[in-house]
């Protein structure tokens, strides 16, 4: 007869006994986790948000890449860690001439690429052209404009190169020749648009302006900077190892770098907690109060250059009306966001540039006046919100953005009854809609590119495309313009402070935070400091082994 | 092509002074008690959500409405299931969010069902050049991954509501066209049909008369699990962050809400998820009830 | 046979030339293209860059370079990873997803194959209703929420795994448990039911009066018949199952195909989307083909379909 009972029982014990086998096989106890073993054998590895587009300093569009290609390039100056300040970098000294124009860099001699070959100012003079290249297409091209004649080059207007601001003097000596004085470029030759590409070796695996060049896989890269990149699997790993062609390799104590691109948040943090990573640079938001409470010395939280706020389609109605601008701005509570929604400790924002940017701190600041907001909103036609046309706030999706709005809806209700509606699209869309100033107020975050008010204030001229507001001011584009023409820093933050004001006065803008970074880092990494650019110097860096 | 084998039904008997399929069903229904367990928490449930829908403040808190002062607290007194990090209070958003995600899985159902039946009894009855036509067109839309699709349609339609039983129905409704075919195919080649076409009977009195009666049973099985399925998709789209928008919730939003602070705050995650897996067992267990009261025998799900 | 399955496959043509029709014109009308980004580039250089693509041509004439290239097997570049072909990418992610995708589908059917034999050879008793229980969590809990609780219990409080990644052959087990729990689900109700449907016929009955044993009855007549269902249903899931999870991915940090699917619609990847699009229903065509086969294999009075 069928044993209905001894089948069945039998089915199960086995399938459980696999099942615990496998487990077992699969886990069993304490093992060395990998940060200890990168602990011993100097690997740090950190999570950089993302997967890099590329590590070609003229395709690359952001942070995520600049953090790996400043271990894998050395621009003519780099940065300190701690305060920012400039060394020398592949640059051993320089002079600037009196009237500000001129800089002349004096290479080192013992400058390396990772083949072996010298690094030149001929190699120098080849990457900027190439960076400026109309059919190269770089993204971050204008960072180049500074100097005489960059920007006509690069759009075209002109095509002989030599008559661009840059000069190889001899082997060593390069000069560059600026438009007008700008007191900020040096801080703006640690961006990756002014790192210097081996241009041989780029022609040797294909066209010099081709995006898809092969040139930075592992084995053709080359590069002039403390670590070579070894390894890459997209979505999965880069690893780079330390140079030993590079001038300074002695003083260079990292063995590897690990890069690891999660882009989830909550899985980098999870991964930081099992051991896998030495550093998280984004907590997620739920995470940052538990550990500043329970495991303060595994936290870091500090500010970074950029600023989080709304921009206003000022050729809407009601929005057209700035009493109204003015009124949204201040009817909301910046503090009770920071502390309650976003809980990375960032500041409030009432003005654009976040507080001393290069030593400048914007002196105008928006008040927070729900009294004020309502006379205002008053005048502008809608006393208690009556009458008030539905406005929509964009923001693409994500659940920090989300949180923020949906706060500010309830706010704006509360304190001047009127109605906002949520909008959110995916990322591409809304991008677009911003592109178009098809929004009514939209979300959005800015992040400098150099430390200087200008990567700011730039934004909001009328031929920017980065303005998106519709909004327009002769005087304000006219104090930018002086400021980025002058080298006389006192005249040029006080163009800037005015400039401010007229922003904060015309409200086409609503400032809400400063970014903060809350990074996750394991006490074993030494040689780390934060700073507002969240600048890796690699070189520093070293691991000592934790006790247990 | 992965179809249905025929599904055999016992066709309806109207013997003098017993008992009609039908009654037989409900009979053996009542007989399941996973099933009737499952029925009547699903009442339950459906009935507080659908309350709190009409009512919106029934629980004397909005699901909308903020006290960032407190964020997120557990349960108390005050607010009985706790709050999330805006302070909102979780019970009032988990019976509105109830109301939505039934009503999304309800609607797309209708949607999926509508569609797929009509479309599969036409392909079904017509048979031959039709029938090979649609039904490729229906191997054509199996073989779009749901994801991208999806994603489209959304980016295409924007974020709307109603967008998004259509988005969802609109995947759904292929297996049931399926299924229906099937069978509406099997059904036409049994003797009471011919009996029909031999007594000349007009196409479409048979098809109302007899096909479609037969058609009830595992439509109505295949719908009841199609809605947790529905509401698993709901859940899926709020993760990508294209399902239910701000400030209206979902199960799906909530759970994926508190998925991410489960370890802070497990209550947020906790509830939810009860709730929802509550009824998705219910719905399952009255859907497999269905099909053993119906004997409704199907290699599809 | 043998002309079941080459009409089959001359039948996928068109569908798949349909499919990358389709996918063409929806992305491309799509709002929102693959040069958008927060910093916004100068018109000038997004006119280059989308000239350096192709993109500036008229648009049905970048159908039909499209549908030339895929015709040749070329997939084009990917916006998102210059300098990489989506054939590469694919090449690249697709066996990471097919090991993740196998090992979830031995879990799937270890599970459920077993859990649904005793369920219904003791139906209706604890041991049916507990694992059929069990079997409803995997169909009631998100990926997105058991993911993350296995890595929480095994991973950061037991310590046994790592919480991400795919470089250790532990690294496979909890995305592997995550990814088969709803599959194991499925399984389990499906061969539940078929067994019960088979136990229940007639020529089981007589087996059993002709005195054969418990077992031999099992595994000769009811798993012939109990399978069917099984492999009704895997037939489009594996498609889905091989081709790498989106949610399971992305969790667990794996360097997958499924990932793809969704960013790079999300990224208006073009030729990325075309190429996992196209991926995808091939593996669909044929594992619809390979289910077919077996089901008419194993019932054989469903070879007058």
């Amino acid at each position: 007869m069928l044993n209905k009972s001894r089948v069945a029982r039998n089915v199960y014990l086995t399938s459980l006994t696999a099942c615990v086998v496998a487990l077992l096989v699969g886990g069993c106890g304490r093992r060395e986790t990998l940060t200890a073993i990168g602990d011993r054998t100097q690997e740090l590895r950190i999570n950089n948000e993302g997967e890099p587009s590329s590590l070609d300093p003229a395709v690359a569009t952001g942070t995520i890449e600049h953090e790996i290609m400043s271990s894998l390039y050395e621009g003519l100056v780099t940065p300190d860690a701690k305060d920012l300040s400039l060394h020398p970098g592949a640059a051993e000294k320089w002079e600037i001439s009196p009237d500000g124009e001129v800089y002349t860099f004096h290479l080192r001699k013992n400058g390396r690429w990772s083949n072996g070959q010298p690094v030149t100012a001929r190699d120098f003079v080849a990457s900027y052209h190439r960076m400026l290249l109309p059919s190269m297409a770089s993204q971050y091209s204008y960072m180049l404009y500074p100097v005489k004649n960059a920007e006509a080059f690069n759009l075209g207007k002109i095509s002989d190169f030599s008559q661009v601001g840059f000069k190889a003097l001899d082997d060593y000596t390069l000069e560059v020749t600026l438009h007008s004085p700008a007191p900020y470029l040096l801080s703006m030759m640690i961006h990756d648009s002014w790192f210097p590409v081996p241009v041989a070796v780029i022609e040797k695996h294909g066209a010099i302006d081709d995006r898809n060049n092969p040139w930075t896989r592992p084995g053709s890269f080359v590069g002039n900077g403390p670590f070579v990149l070894k390894e890459w699997r997209i979505n999965s790993h880069i690893l780079v190892e330390k140079s030993p062609t590079y001038w300074d390799a002695k003083n260079v104590r990292l063995n590897k770098i690990y890069f690891d691109p999660t882009e989830s948040t909550d899985t980098a943090e999870r991964m930081f907690r099992s051991g896998q990573l030495h550093s998280d640079p984004q907590a997620p938001p739920s995470k940052v109060a538990y550990y500043r409470k329970y495991k303060p010395n595994l936290i870091h939280v500090y500010p970074l250059l950029g600023t989080y706020f709304y921009k206003i389609n000022v050729t809407r109605p009601p929005l057209n009306d700035k009493r109204v601008r003015e009124a949204l701005a201040m009817a909301i509570d910046r503090h009770a966001i920071a502390e309650t929604v976003t809980r990375a400790g960032e500041e409030p924002a009432y003005c654009l540039t976040p507080p001393n940017t290069a030593g400048y701190t914007c002196r105008s600041k928006i008040s927070e006046d729900v009294a004020a907001a309502r006379r205002l909103l008053a005048e502008a036609g809608y006393p208690d919100g009556k009458n008030f046309p539905t406005v929509e706030v964009l923001f693409n999706t994500l659940q920090s953005h989300k949180a923020i709005a949906e706060a500010f809806q309830a706010m704006w209700k509360q304190n001047l009854n009127i109605n906002i509606v949520l909008h959110n699209e995916e990322w591409k869309v809304y991008l677009d809609s911003m592109r178009r100033t098809n929004y009514d107020i939209g979300r959005f975050g800015w992040n400098g590119d150099y430390v200087d008010p200008s990567t700011f204030m730039d934004l909001f001229t009328t031929d920017s495309g980065n303005n998106e507001t519709g909004w327009s001011n002769a005087e304000y584009d006219k104090l930018v313009r002086l400021a980025s023409n002058t080298g006389d820093r006192v005249a040029r933050y006080d163009a800037y402070q005015k400039a401010e004001a007229i922003l904060l006065d015309e409200m086409p803008i609503i400032p809400i935070y400063f970014y903060t970074r809350p990074r996750l880092i394991r006490p074993s990494v030494r040689g780390w400091y934060p700073n507002v650019i969240d600048q890796y110097d690699f070189k520093s860096i070293y691991l000592v082994p934790e006790d247990n | 092509m992965a179809d249905t084998t025929p599904i055999a039904m016992a066709a309806p008997a109207e013997t003098a002074g017993g008992s009609s399929f039908w009654q037989d069903a409900w009979h053996r229904l009542w007989q399941n008690k996973l099933a009737i367990f499952g029925l009547i928490a699903l009442s339950f449930l459906a009935a507080l959500s659908f309350a709190s829908f009409l009512w919106p403040n029934i629980t004397g808190y909005s699901y909308e409405q903020q006290n960032l002062a407190l964020g997120p607290a557990p349960p108390d007194h005050v607010h009985w299931l706790g709050t999330d990090p805006l302070g909102r209070d979780l019970l009032a958003r988990l019976l509105y969010g109830g109301g939505i995600s039934l009503t999304v899985g309800l609607c797309a159902t209708a949607v999926s069902l509508t569609i797929g039946v009509i479309y599969g009894a036409i392909a079904g009855f017509a048979g031959g050049k039709l029938d090979m036509v649609m039904m490729r067109t229906v191997d054509i839309l199996y073989a779009l991954p749901f994801a991208i699709f999806v994603i489209l349609l959304m980016v295409f339609f924007g974020q709307n509501f109603i967008l998004l039983f259509v988005a969802i129905g609109a995947v759904e409704w292929l297996t049931m066209a399926r299924i229906v075919r099937g069978q509406v195919m099997a059904i036409k080649r049994q003797e009471f049909v011919e009996a029909a076409h031999a007594l000349g009977l007009r196409e479409w009195r048979i098809i109302f008369r007899h096909i479609v009666p037969n058609l009830l049973g595992p439509i109505i099985v295949y719908a009841t699990l199609t809605v947790p399925e529905v509401i698993l998709l709901e859940s899926f789209l709020s993760f990508l962050g294209l399902g239910v928008q701000p400030p209206h919730s979902s199960w799906g939003v909530l759970i994926k809400e508190g998925a991410e602070v489960m370890e802070e705050y497990p209550w947020l995650l906790l509830y939810p998820g009860a709730v929802m897996a509550v009824t998705l067992f219910s719905l399952n267990f009255l859907g497999d009830g269905f099909r053993d009261a119906l004997d409704v025998r199907g290699s599809k799900d | 046979m043998l002309r079941f399955i080459a009409r089959r496959f001359f039948e996928a043509i068109p569908v798949l030339f349909i499919i990358a029709t389709a996918t063409f014109f929806m992305m491309r009308l799509a709002p929102g293209g693959p040069f958008d980004s927060e910093k916004q580039v100068s018109p000038e250089v997004r006119a280059r860059m989308e000239a350096h693509y192709g993109l500036d041509k008229p648009l049905f004439q970048q159908y039909l370079l499209q549908m030339k290239h895929l015709l040749q097997g070329n997939l084009g570049p990917s916006f998102k990873y210059p300098g990489r072909t989506v054939n590469e990418i694919i090449a690249d992610a697709f066996p990471v997803s097919l090991e993740l995708g196998l090992e979830a589908l031995v879990v799937a059917l270890a599970f459920g194959l077993a859990a649904g034999m005793v369920a219904a050879l003791k139906q209706n008793s604890a041991w049916d209703h507990i694992p059929m229980g069990l079997a409803m969590i995997g169909l009631c809990v998100p990926t997105f929420v058991l993911g993350p609780l296995l890595i929480s219990a095994f991973a950061l409080h037991l310590d046994w795994f790592n919480a991400a990644g795919w470089f250790f052959p532990r690294d496979r087990v909890l995305p592997a448990l995550t990814l088969g729990a709803y599959y194991a689900a499925y399984i389990a109700r499906l061969c539940r039911g078929g067994f019960l449907e088979i136990l229940n016929q007639d020529y089981i009955r007589t087996a059993r009066a002709k005195g054969a044993g418990g077992a031999r009855i099992l595994f000769k007549h009811a798993l012939r018949g109990g399978v069917l269902p099984v492999v009704s249903f895997l037939g489009p899931a594996v498609a889905g199952l091989l081709t790498g999870s989106f949610v399971v991915e992305t969790i667990f940090g794996i360097p997958g195909l499924g990932r793809y699917f969704v960013t790079a619609a999300f990224n208006r990847d073009y030729f990325m989307v075309m190429g996992s699009v196209l991926f995808y229903a091939c593996f669909v065509v044929v594992f619809n083909l390979v289910a077919d086969v077996a089901l008419v294999w194993l019932n054989p009075k469903l070879r007058f379909e």
